[in-house]
């Protein structure tokens, strides 16, 4: 996220940042305590994700889901496949990339929060999935080579980030030519006022 | 669409913030959960071709007097 749209917000991109990374390491510690969006597996049954695509991955990753649609429902992965998973938090999304691109595949999980990092780590070792990687970063600058994805998938990260426009670079950047876009984000039907834009807690509330 | 994508599509929508523990703003704004997806184009030569694609004529207005004789 630019600092240039902060300053057009008049926003203090700092100060959002921490109080988005104090939010999902609270969605990370305490799934259960309760936020103003779903979690868990009963948000992952809403979202129409498979039974079958949770089999083996650790409750303790899908406890802290809190994506808001389906990446996988618009495509389908395959087997080989490389993905970044832009804004993994607890690698629920990552995980299920990695069982369906299988071991030639590969996933890279992306997240800026060192708590969900931790869970994301832990779960994927449980699972015992080696195709996955977990790296520290923010999706507007994703630690990924240029043109190495054949997918991006990102799930209720997009609608987080000021600067959308330079996010999507990012995800331009590391995929192929011809790669794959698969979002799960939001869509708000009334228009946000400019005033709305500059409180942090309309942004992670 | 920005950053060399292309065919971007919205394949599904839905409330997915009613009934959360906690009230938000999501309500206030009518925000949905939503799917989509693009493609980064293959070459410059079919972002082009794709970008041309979005241009479009805004058909000429009819009077309402031209509405009434031609249906």
């Amino acid at each position: 996220m630019s600092d240039a749209v902060g300053e057009q917000l008049a926003l203090d991109v700092g100060s959002l940042r921490q109080a988005i990374q104090e939010e999902y390491a609270e969605v990370a510690s305490h799934p259960q305590k309760g936020f103003h969006f779903h979690t868990g597996r009963p948000l992952a049954r809403m979202l129409e994700y498979a039974d079958e695509w949770l089999e083996g991955i650790p409750e303790s990753s899908i406890e802290s889901f809190a994506g808001t649609g389906n990446p996988f429902s618009v495509g389908e992965l395959l087997p080989g496949e490389r993905v970044v998973d832009a804004g993994c938090g607890a690698g629920i999304d990552s995980m299920i990339a990695a069982k369906k691109v299988g071991p030639k595949g590969c996933v890279i999980g992306v997240d800026m929060t060192p708590t969900m990092l931790e869970k994301a780590r832990y779960a994927a070792k449980e699972a015992r999935l080696s195709n996955v990687e977990f790296r520290e970063g923010y999706a507007e600058a994703l630690p990924v080579d240029d043109g190495w994805a054949d997918v991006v998938i990102s799930n209720g990260v997009l609608n987080l980030m000021p600067d959308k426009s330079a996010a999507l670079e990012e995800m331009s950047r590391v995929l192929k030519p011809g790669g794959r876009l698969q979002i799960g984000d939001i869509l708000v039907q009334k228009a946000v006022p400019e005033s709305a834009k500059r409180k942090i807690d309309l942004w992670t509330g | 669409m920005a950053a060399g994508f292309i065919g971007f599509e919205i394949t599904w929508s839905k409330d997915v913030f009613s009934d959360a523990p906690q009230a938000g703003s999501a309500e206030k704004f009518g925000t949905l959960g939503i799917n989509f997806r693009a493609r980064k184009a293959v070459n410059e030569e079919e972002w082009t071709e794709a970008m041309a694609a979005l241009s479009c004529e805004v058909p000429a207005q009819r009077s309402v007097e031209a509405l009434a004789e031609k249906p």
